[in-house]
C-alpha cells in the first residue's frame, strides 16, 4: 500500500471520531437548549444572542406554565395512564406471546397472521372511526381510551413470543402440568416470573410510546383537564402570545422522566426495539 | 334461618343506601354548577362576572372551561355534531358564529322563552344582525366587538413629514405615504401586505353579499372589491412596503418594540395588547385613526350562544343576560380586557371620554364608537374559514411569487366553488 | 388434598383463553373501526344534525378527494418529505453504525446513547422545541448558518441572510424534514448496528490477508450482508414517513403552513373530519392514502428485498 494510503487508514478513524462527536453533539442539542430555555423568560428567549448557559426564571416559568394549564393534572393524567397501559399490555402480551410460544392449536396459523396483520394496518385509517366508537360508548374524556385499545399490541405479543420459545424449555411446563398445576397457574406462576427481564423491556417501551402518545389523545380527550401531557402542552401553542419560556419549562418537565429512564436502562432498551428487527 | 350478623348487614345496607340517596339528592341541590366553555380573554370576562353571578345564585357554580382560540372552536363544533360534550353556554367569535347558526345546534334566543329580539335596539346594529342565520333565528347575543382602527406611529410619520389626513385619506395615498415613510425612516408601513388585502375587501360589501361567498351561494371572489384588494397588496409588496411579518409573531413583535412598523390596522383592542406586553415602552408614540378611504370593519369580537343540547339553559340564559345586557359587566370587561362593548347604552358612559395614556392621550374611544355606529353585518357562510385560507393561499402566491392577480382570483374561484357545491 | 378447583382448563383451550384478549381488542378496536370506516367513506354526514342523518352517495367521496386539488398537494407534501426526511436517515445511518461499530469501544454507549434519545422523546416537546430554534431571527439555526457563512473556505455554501423556516412555503418542507431526520437517524443507526454485530469477523480478517482495503471492505462484505436490515429499514421508513402527522402538525400550528406545504395527507385527512367536519370526505381520504401506502410499500418491496440467500 502506497504511503499516502497508509496515512488515510490512520486518519479515517480520527475524522470518523470527530465527525461521529460532533454529530452526537447536534443530536444533543435540541434537549440541552430545551432545558436552557426552560430557565429563561420569552424575552430572553428571542434575543441576540440567544442565551448559551441557563438562567434564573425556571421558577418563573413554572407559575406561568401552570397558571396557563393544568399541568400537575395532565401531568398526573400522563402517569396514571402510562401506568395502566404498561400493566395492561404486560398482561395481555404476556399472555399471547404465551400462547404462541407453548401450544400447538387448530388456529394457530389463522391468529399468528391476525397479529402480524395489525402491524401492518396505518394508524391514521383508524382516527376516524375510533373517534365515532368512542363517543358512541362515551369513552371521550375517559383514560380508558387510551389504555384499552392498545393493550395486546403485536410488538408486545411478538417480543413475549420470542423471549418465551427461546428461554423458557417446554419440559417445565410439562412438568408442572404433571404436577397437577392448573394452566393458569402454570402461566402466572411459572412462566410470568421467569419472563422478567422481557417485561422490563416490553413495560419500558410501553411506558415510553404511551408517555409520548399524542395522535391518540388529540381524538380522544376533549376537556383541558383531561389532557395529557403532549396535548397540554400544545395547548399552549397559539397564534396570539405563545408563553415560550412557560412552554420550555414544561417540555423540559415532561422530557426529564424519559431521559431519566432512558439513563438507567438504554441498553436493554435498544435491545428491546430492536429485538425483531434481527432476525 | 338468618343469623343475627345477616340481619345487621342488611339493615346496615339499607341505611346506607337510603343515606347515600339522601346525600346525593341534597348534594346534587346543593352543587348546581353550569359550564361555560370559553377561549381567552373571554375566559377571564367570565371567571370576573362568577363574583356578580354568586350574588343572585349563590349556590350554582360556575365552570369556566377555556381552551385555546383554535382548539376551543373545534371543540364546540366537534361537540354540536355528536350532540355531547356540550357546555350549558357557549362563547363563540365573531368568525365561528355564522357556521354554528347553520349547524342548527344553537338555540334561538330570538324568540321565547328567551326574547332577545325585543331588545334589539339595544345592542350594536351590525354584531345583532351578524348572529341572526338566514331564517332569521338569532343565534346568539353579541357581547364584544372589534371596532377596526388604523394605528400609527405619530413620531415616525413626523420624521417622515406624513400627516394623518395624508395616510387616511384614500389607499391610494395610504400606500403613497408608506413609500414616504419608508424613505425618510426605513419603517415598513404595514406588517404584511395582507393586511390591506384583509380591510380591503371588507370594504364595499352589497346587501345580500358574504365577504366571500352571497346568500345565493355565487362565490365572489373575483369582484371588483378583491381586485383592489390584491393589487393594493401587490403595489405594496413591490415598493418594499411590508416587512413580510406574521401578525402575532415574534417579529410582529419586535417590529414593534423597535419602530420598524409604522401602522397597524387592526381591532381597537389592539392598543390594550400593545400597551400590555407587545411594545409597553412605546407608550404616548402611537395614536388611532379611522380606517383609510373611510373603511368600516370588525375584528374579531364575541357571541354568548346556547347549544340545544345544554342542560342548563334557563341558567345559562340569566348567565347570559348578566354579561351582554348589564351595563356595569359591559363596562368592566371593557376596563379590564379592551372587550368594546356591543351594547349601545354602555357607550353614553364617561369611560368614552377619557384620554388614553398609551395613545398619548388621545380620546380613541369616541373615535371607535362611531367607527362601531358605521359597520355594515356582514352575512356570513359556513365556508368563511376555508374561503379564507384559499384566499391566502393565493395572494401569497401573488406576492411571493409574481402571480398575476387575475388568474390567482380564478383559481381561488374554482377551488371554492367545488366545496360550496358539496 | 385441598378442594379441588371449581373450574379448570384442558391444555387444548388454554391457548384461546389467553389470546382472548387481543381477540377481543382486535375486534373490537382493530377490525370494526376499519368497517365503519370503509362504509363512512361511501356516506356523506351533516354533523350538527346527528348520526342518523347519514346519507349514501356512492363513490361521490372519492371523486372529491381524487378531483381536490388539496389531496394532491398534500399527497406530494407527503411523498417529498419521506423522501428527503428517509433517504438522508439511511445514508448516513449506515457509515455512522459502521464507524461505531469499528472505531468506538469505552464510549460506544454513550455515543449510540445520543443518537437514539430523540427517538425516545415526546414529538411535540421536540417539535416546539424546533419551532425556537427555527426563529427567523432568533432562532439558533439561523445563527448557526450566519456563523458558518463566515468560515474562509466552506463559508460559500452557507447562507447569509436568515431563512424564514416556518412561514414560507419552500422552507417549510426542508424544516419539517429536518426533524423528522433528526428524530430517527439514530434509531435507524441501532438497526444496522445490531446487524452488523451479526457479521462474522473471519470474513474481514480473511479479506483483509487478500489485501482489501477497508474501503473494498465495507463496500463488497459489509453492504451487502446488510441487505435484510436495509430492506426492513427502508420499509418501516416509508411506511413512516407516508403517515407524518406528529411533526408537521405542530411545527406549522395544525394548518400546514402557507400554501399548504406542510400539510401531509393525514394531516389533510385529520382538517378534513375535524376542522372542515366532513367525515365522509375524511375516511375516503384515509382509505385512498392507504392505497398509496400499499402501492409504495409494495414497491419497496420490489426494490430491496433480498432475493435468495445473500451473496
Amino acid at each position: 500500500m502506497s504511503a499516502l494510503a497508509r496515512q488515510g487508514d490512520r486518519l479515517a478513524p480520527l475524522a470518523a471520531y470527530v465527525l461521529v462527536a460532533v454529530g452526537g453533539l447536534i443530536m444533543l442539542a435540541p434537549f440541552y437548549f430545551m432545558f436552557v430555555f426552560a430557565s429563561h423568560s420569552r424575552t430572553e428567549i428571542f434575543s441576540l444572542p440567544p442565551p448559551l448557559f441557563f438562567g434564573d426564571d425556571f421558577l418563573l416559568n413554572v407559575k406561568l406554565l401552570t397558571a396557563r394549564i393544568p399541568f400537575w393534572r395532565s401531568l398526573g393524567w400522563s402517569l396514571y395512564v402510562a401506568l395502566a397501559s404498561t400493566a395492561l399490555t404486560l398482561l395481555f402480551c404476556s399472555m399471547g406471546g404465551y400462547a404462541f410460544a407453548m401450544f400447538e392449536f387448530r388456529f394457530k396459523q389463522v391468529l399468528f397472521l391476525l397479529v402480524m396483520g395489525t402491524m401492518l394496518i396505518p394508524s391514521f385509517l383508524g382516527m376516524i372511526p375510533t373517534f365515532m366508537i368512542m363517543d358512541a360508548i362515551g369513552w371521550i374524556d375517559q383514560p380508558r381510551a387510551l389504555y384499552i385499545p392498545g393493550a395486546a399490541s403485536a410488538f408486545g405479543i411478538f417480543l413475549m413470543r420470542q423471549f418465551i420459545s427461546s428461554s423458557i424449555p417446554k419440559d417445565l411446563v410439562e412438568a408442572a402440568r404433571m404436577d397437577g398445576c392448573s394452566e393458569l397457574g402454570i402461566y402466572w406462576r411459572i412462566v410470568l416470573p421467569l419472563l422478567k427481564p422481557a417485561l422490563g423491556t416490553l413495560g419500558l417501551i410501553t411506558f415510553i410510546a404511551s408517555w409520548n402518545n399524542f395522535i391518540g389523545p388529540l381524538i380522544v380527550m376533549r376537556s383541558p383537564d383531561m389532557y395529557t401531557l403532549p396535548l397540554a402542552l400544545r395547548s399552549m401553542q397559539s397564534p396570539v402570545n405563545t408563553e415560550w419560556g412557560a412552554v420550555m419549562a414544561g417540555s423540559a418537565i415532561a422530557t426529564l422522566p424519559l431521559l431519566v429512564l432512558f439513563a438507567i436502562s438504554s441498553r436493554r432498551l435498544i435491545d428491546g426495539l430492536t429485538a425483531g428487527a434481527v432476525k | 334461618m338468618r343469623s343475627a350478623t345477616q340481619k345487621f348487614k342488611t339493615a346496615a345496607r339499607s341505611w346506607a343506601g337510603l343515606l347515600l340517596a339522601g346525600g346525593c339528592i341534597t348534594f346534587a341541590q346543593a352543587q348546581q354548577s353550569i359550564t361555560v366553555a370559553a377561549y381567552p380573554a373571554v375566559d377571564e370576562i367570565a371567571k370576573a362576572a362568577v363574583a356578580q353571578w354568586k350574588k343572585k345564585y349563590p349556590t350554582v357554580e360556575v365552570k369556566v372551561v377555556s381552551r385555546a382560540f383554535a382548539d376551543h372552536h373545534t371543540a364546540m363544533t366537534t361537540a354540536l355534531s355528536t350532540s355531547s360534550n356540550l357546555p350549558d353556554v357557549m362563547v363563540v367569535e365573531f368568525g365561528y358564529v355564522a357556521r354554528f347558526a347553520e349547524g342548527g345546534g344553537l338555540e334561538d334566543l330570538g324568540i321565547a322563552p328567551y326574547g332577545i329580539k325585543a331588545q334589539q335596539a339595544r345592542f350594536v346594529p351590525f354584531a345583532f344582525r351578524q348572529a341572526t342565520a338566514a331564517s332569521g333565528a338569532v343565534v346568539a347575543v353579541p357581547a364584544d366587538i372589534g371596532p377596526g382602527t388604523l394605528l400609527y406611529r405619530t413620531d415616525i410619520l413626523k420624521k417622515a413629514g406624513v400627516s394623518e389626513a395624508e395616510l387616511a385619506q384614500s389607499w391610494d395615498a395610504y400606500v403613497a405615504a408608506g413609500v414616504k415613510i419608508k424613505a425618510a425612516t426605513g419603517a415598513y408601513l404595514v406588517a404584511h401586505a395582507r393586511d390591506v388585502k384583509d380591510i380591503v375587501i371588507r370594504s364595499d360589501i352589497k346587501p345580500g353579499e358574504g365577504l366571500y361567498i352571497d346568500a345565493k351561494g355565487r362565490v365572489l371572489v373575483d369582484s371588483p372589491r378583491f381586485v383592489r384588494a390584491f393589487e393594493l397588496a401587490k403595489k405594496v409588496r413591490d415598493g418594499k412596503l411590508d416587512g413580510k411579518i406574521n401578525a402575532w409573531s415574534n417579529e410582529w413583535s419586535e417590529g414593534f418594540k423597535r419602530g420598524t412598523i409604522a401602522t397597524q390596522m387592526s381591532g381597537a383592542w389592539l392598543a390594550g395588547h400593545l400597551n400590555n406586553w407587545l411594545a409597553p415602552d412605546t407608550k404616548g408614540l402611537w395614536r388611532a385613526s379611522q380606517l383609510p378611504e373611510k373603511a368600516w370593519g370588525s375584528w374579531g369580537g364575541s357571541f354568548y350562544a346556547i347549544p340545544k343540547g345544554a342542560k342548563n339553559k334557563a341558567l345559562a340564559w340569566d348567565f347570559i343576560q348578566m354579561m351582554t345586557l348589564d351595563p356595569q359587566m359591559q363596562l368592566s370587561a371593557f376596563k379590564s380586557q379592551d372587550a368594546f362593548p356591543a351594547l349601545v347604552d354602555v357607550h353614553n358612559d364617561a369611560f368614552f371620554d377619557q384620554p388614553i395614556e398609551f395613545l398619548g392621550g388621545q380620546k380613541a374611544r369616541l373615535l371607535w364608537r362611531e367607527a362601531s355606529r358605521k359597520i355594515n353585518a356582514v352575512d356570513v357562510h359556513k365556508l368563511d374559514p376555508i374561503a379564507e385560507e384559499i384566499i391566502n393561499t393565493e395572494m401569497d402566491k401573488v406576492l411571493d411569487q409574481g402571480k398575476d392577480v387575475r388568474t390567482a382570483l380564478a383559481d381561488a374561484k374554482a377551488l371554492l366553488e367545488r366545496r360550496v357545491k358539496r | 388434598m385441598s378442594s379441588r378447583p371449581v373450574f379448570r382448563l384442558s391444555p387444548t383451550s388454554v391457548p384461546y383463553v389467553l389470546l382472548s384478549p387481543f381477540v377481543l381488542l382486535f375486534l373490537v378496536f382493530g377490525v370494526f373501526p376499519l368497517c365503519f370506516s370503509f362504509y363512512l367513506a361511501f356516506q356523506t354526514w351533516e354533523p350538527t344534525a346527528g348520526l342518523a342523518s347519514m346519507k349514501f352517495v356512492g363513490l361521490d367521496n372519492f371523486a372529491f378527494a381524487i378531483t381536490d386539488e388539496w389531496f394532491w398537494k398534500s399527497l406530494k407534501n407527503t411523498a417529498w418529505l419521506a423522501l428527503a426526511s428517509g433517504v438522508p436517515q439511511h445514508l448516513i445511518a449506515i457509515p455512522l453504525a459502521y464507524f461505531i461499530h469499528t472505531s468506538f469501544k469505552r464510549t460506544r454507549n454513550a455515543v449510540i446513547g445520543a443518537y437514539f434519545l430523540p427517538y425516545i422523546t415526546s414529538t411535540v416537546a421536540i417539535a416546539m422545541m424546533f419551532s425556537t430554534l427555527f426563529s427567523t431571527d432568533y432562532g439558533l439555526i439561523n445563527l448557526s448558518l450566519r456563523s458558518l457563512s463566515n468560515l474562509p473556505v466552506l463559508g460559500g455554501l452557507f447562507p447569509v441572510d436568515p431563512i424564514d423556516w416556518l412561514n414560507r412555503a419552500e422552507n417549510v418542507k426542508p424544516a419539517v424534514a429536518l426533524v423528522v431526520f433528526w428524530r430517527y437517524v439514530g434509531f435507524n443507526t441501532v438497526l444496522y448496528l445490531a446487524a452488523l454485530q451479526t457479521i462474522p469477523k473471519d470474513i474481514y480478517e480473511a479479506a483483509t490477508m487478500d489485501g482489501a482495503g477497508r474501503w473494498q471492505q465495507f463496500w463488497f462484505i459489509t453492504l451487502p450482508s446488510l441487505k435484510p436490515m436495509i430492506y426492513f429499514g427502508v420499509t418501516l421508513s416509508v411506511v413512516g414517513g407516508l403517515q407524518l402527522f406528529e411533526e408537521p402538525f405542530i411545527l406549522t400550528g395544525g394548518r400546514g403552513g402557507t400554501d399548504q406545504a406542510g400539510m401531509t395527507t393525514a394531516m389533510y385527512m385529520y382538517r378534513t373530519a375535524f376542522e372542515f367536519n366532513d367525515f365522509g370526505a375524511a375516511s375516503a381520504l384515509s382509505w385512498l392514502l392507504f392505497v398509496f401506502v400499499a402501492l409504495l410499500t409494495w414497491l419497496t418491496n420490489r426494490a430491496f428485498k433480498p432475493r435468495g440467500p445473500s451473496a
